[in-house]
């Protein structure tokens, strides 16, 4: 080590270390947050993609980094079980899965959404099979879409931490009581690096405070009795009505925490949509995920030539972030829809997120034409395509006939 | 480790009831009075987890009561060993933390055989597996989907009429599967610190099981046999005869496994006919007196089996050739 003889400043700002920063995967990186939530109870099952932050998890349990309870389940049913029952004790847990993974668990996703209990679950988007697709679809998650759970698109690894965190402090709010799927990008999160920086130990603590369940399942606490077989006609719509108020009340408390979470930690986000270059757009892409880098990047170079396109991010699924999609999207003419979700038979023969946009611009002022561009089936979109859906935007602002309004980009048959 | 404390006599069984008002189970339910007897042996320091079945949906339903003095939760139709864990977990970390103040905690799950031998068969023995003290699971055997309108099982007995088994002109055995032995499988998981089984009848075999279930250091295992007037078409005032005519005929076998070593809890002195077991109920009556004949045979055959493992205190597992070879 080479010393070097430095003048005693007082000054902060030249003692004052650069923050730290690592290159950690999606995975990597959102089992620190895990960590910095001090998580109490674990469930795995091993599937790929999302499986990375389950073998960093165990190591560093094994290392003595922190201290939970990680339980190799039997299979995802179990495993989403096991974070469900944890949490009704007053545990703070952590689960996660991937595309048929998901589907196996449906029964317990759908039940603790339902029990209303504040579990954090990472969705490692992957296609669902046949035939064993390893692409990256979004349907796994998108599955869950009707059920209670909130769901957040993370762009990066850098995101998916911090939104792994504000997933603890919204589910576990007493207003919300909602479990929380934080999605990330099969492949292109879950296992490409980037630079990370974590926030300070003291940081999380100031914003996120213990968990402390409402109606623990615990002796301590008194004999609850929970999930009890009820006649529907009882209490049946009731108990449907108290999960859709906890979604509605979500919308406020999603924003007080990425405000919060910016005061404490220094990172500032807009809490529902990322939008660039929407002010005067005339023709705008609509998006989720870690493609949105990749979108972002292509309207940079066409505003450069003078093309008038904005770009539109949803970080949040659940709740639908219907207001500010619709406010950004205002001075359109023509909008896109950069999907990896697919819905056969739906309105259109299009996909999941385009139909939720769709409906989104019903209501609103402004009727944009609206393209769904589908990259579906797992096969990897390149900037290319993201320009020529833009170019075919603007043909459609001009007034020229657009012929078809749901295209598929990467199928072969379409692009020879 | 402390030896367990046993109910000795009738009296010694505590007077106030965990399992109580508040259900609508049929009259002379036998898995009601299990888990009435459960309860009792477990004491309040206790969480139950009730997967689908009988027991969940008999148990709430009306008005919103709840039969339950201790915190319960539903688990899905095959979660109960899951449910389990997550349970016993949260309890283990939170205390490790100082989140919870230290104390025993009883994890127990009462599932019947639809949700634990057939569709959570595969969590029950990731469960057993696990380490979580003071963990319980409880299989109360009605022998059926009682309360879907009693479908067979994979603990059926051979030959029972159930809607899907029932005996036609051209098919007329009725259910055509052997009853699984549940608790020699899970006997099988090296972690596992108790296995039994036992039924209603004596009452003090099945708590005092319990209790040592439960103070076993690690998983625990139970196999309750439990008569349902429903699917087996008796009058509900037999349910605890039917019990003791089980083991008096050696159709159900009383037997604990614990540290390796295997005993009966009950022998048969000398075994009577499976025809008056099985003519109490409805399920068997159209069985041919040759097909009553064939149980009796697989009966005689197995508790060859039961006897040697008594003499050598090990597990072998019984083979009796099927009734249809």
């Amino acid at each position: 080590m080479i010393s070097v003889s430095r003048p005693r400043v007082a000054s902060k700002s030249v003692t004052r270390t650069l923050p730290k920063k690592h290159l950690w995967t999606g995975t990597r990186a959102i089992a620190e947050a895990v960590k910095l939530a001090d998580v109490d109870v674990i469930a795995a099952y091993p599937i790929r993609p999302y499986t990375g932050v389950m073998n960093s998890l165990a190591k560093m349990l094994a290392d003595g980094e922190f201290a939970a309870e990680i339980i190799g389940a039997d299979s995802e049913h179990s495993q989403f079980e096991i974070a469900k029952h944890a949490s009704a004790v007053g545990a703070r847990t952590f689960v996660g899965s991937s595309g048929v993974g998901l589907a196996y668990a449906a029964e317990p996703i759908v039940v603790t959404a339902l029990g209303q209990l504040p579990v954090v679950a990472l969705a490692g988007c992957r296609a669902l099979d046949d035939p064993g697709n390893f692409g990256m679809e979004w349907n796994d998650v998108l599955t869950f879409r009707d059920h209670g759970w909130l769901m957040s698109w993370a762009k990066d690894p850098q995101e998916a931490l911090d939104m792994t965190l504000v997933a603890y402090r919204v589910s576990e709010d007493r207003r919300v009581l909602l479990p929380h799927f934080v999605a990330v990008d099969g492949a292109a999160i879950t296992h490409i690096s980037t630079p990370v920086e974590p926030p300070s130990k003291d940081e999380v603590a100031g914003f996120l405070p213990p968990y402390k369940p409402l109606y623990p399942l615990d002796p301590a606490y008194g004999p609850v009795t929970k999930g009890q077989h009820i006649a529907p006609s009882l209490i049946g719509p009731e108990l449907r009505k108290v999960v859709d108020d906890a979604m509605m009340k979500a919308r406020g408390v999603i924003k007080e925490a990425w405000n919060d979470y910016a005061a404490r930690v220094g990172r500032e986000y807009s809490p529902f949509v990322e939008t660039k270059c929407v002010e005067d757009a005339e023709v705008a892409l609509v998006t989720m995920g870690a493609y949105s880098k990749d979108v972002m990047h292509v309207v940079q170079k066409l505003r450069e030539e003078n093309v008038k396109v904005g770009v539109v991010r949803l970080r949040y699924f659940r709740p639908f972030p219907e207001r500010e999609l619709a406010e950004a999207l205002g001075g359109v003419k023509a909008a896109g829809v950069i999907d990896f979700s697919y819905s056969f038979g739906s309105p259109g023969s299009s996909s999941v997120l385009f139909n939720e946009v769709s409906s989104t611009l019903y209501d609103s002022g402004s009727r944009p034409l609206l393209l769904d561009f589908m990259f579906v089936g797992g096969r990897e979109p390149s900037v290319r395509h993201f320009e020529e859906a833009v170019r075919l935007l603007q043909r459609g602002a001009e007034g020229k006939r657009v012929e078809k309004h749901v295209l598929w980009p990467t199928l072969r048959s379409e692009n020879p | 480790m402390n030896e367990p404390s046993s109910i000795r006599t009738i009296r010694d069984v505590p007077a106030s009831d965990l399992y109580t008002s508040g259900h609508r189970t049929c009259a002379g339910c036998g898995a009601a009075l299990g888990y009435r007897m459960l309860l009792k042996a477990a004491g309040p320091n206790t969480v139950v987890l009730g997967p689908t079945g009988c027991m969940y949906v008999a148990n709430g339903h009306q008005f919103l009561s709840s039969p339950y003095a201790v915190p319960w939760y539903h688990t899905q139709l095959g979660a109960g060993g899951a449910a389990g864990v997550g349970t016993a977990a949260a309890f283990r970390i939170l205390m490790m933390k100082g989140k919870r103040k230290k104390e025993d905690v009883n994890v127990v799950v009462y599932g019947g055989d639809g949700g634990t031998s057939d569709m959570g068969f595969s969590g029950l023995s990731m469960a057993m597996s696990y380490d979580y003290r003071r963990f319980l699971y409880v299989l109360y055997d009605n022998e059926s989907y009682a309360n879907t309108g009693i479908q067979a099982s994979s603990t059926t007995p051979w030959g029972a009429s159930t809607t899907f088994t029932p005996p036609g002109k051209i098919k007329r055995t009725g259910n055509p599967r052997m009853k699984k032995n549940v608790a020699l499988v899970i006997a099988a998981h090296p972690g596992v610190r108790y296995v039994a089984t036992a039924t209603l009848y004596p009452p003090l075999d099945f708590m005092n099981k319990a209790k040592k279930a439960l103070e076993a250091d690690g998983p625990a295992f139970i196999h309750l046999f439990v008569p349902c007037p429903k699917g087996w078409f008796f009058d509900p005032k037999y349910t605890v005869d039917l019990s003791k005519s089980a083991l008096e005929a050696g159709l159900w076998v009383s037997w604990e496994y614990q540290n390796g070593e295997f005993s009966l809890s009950y022998r048969p002195e000398p075994r009577k006919q499976v025809g008056d077991y099985l003519k109490m109920q409805k399920r068997f009556q159209h069985l041919t007196a040759d097909q009553i004949k064939e149980i009796d045979r697989m009966v005689t055959k197995e508790w060859e089996y039961w006897d040697e493992m008594d003499r050598q205190k090990k597990i072998i597992l019984p083979w009796i050739a099927p009734p249809w070879t």
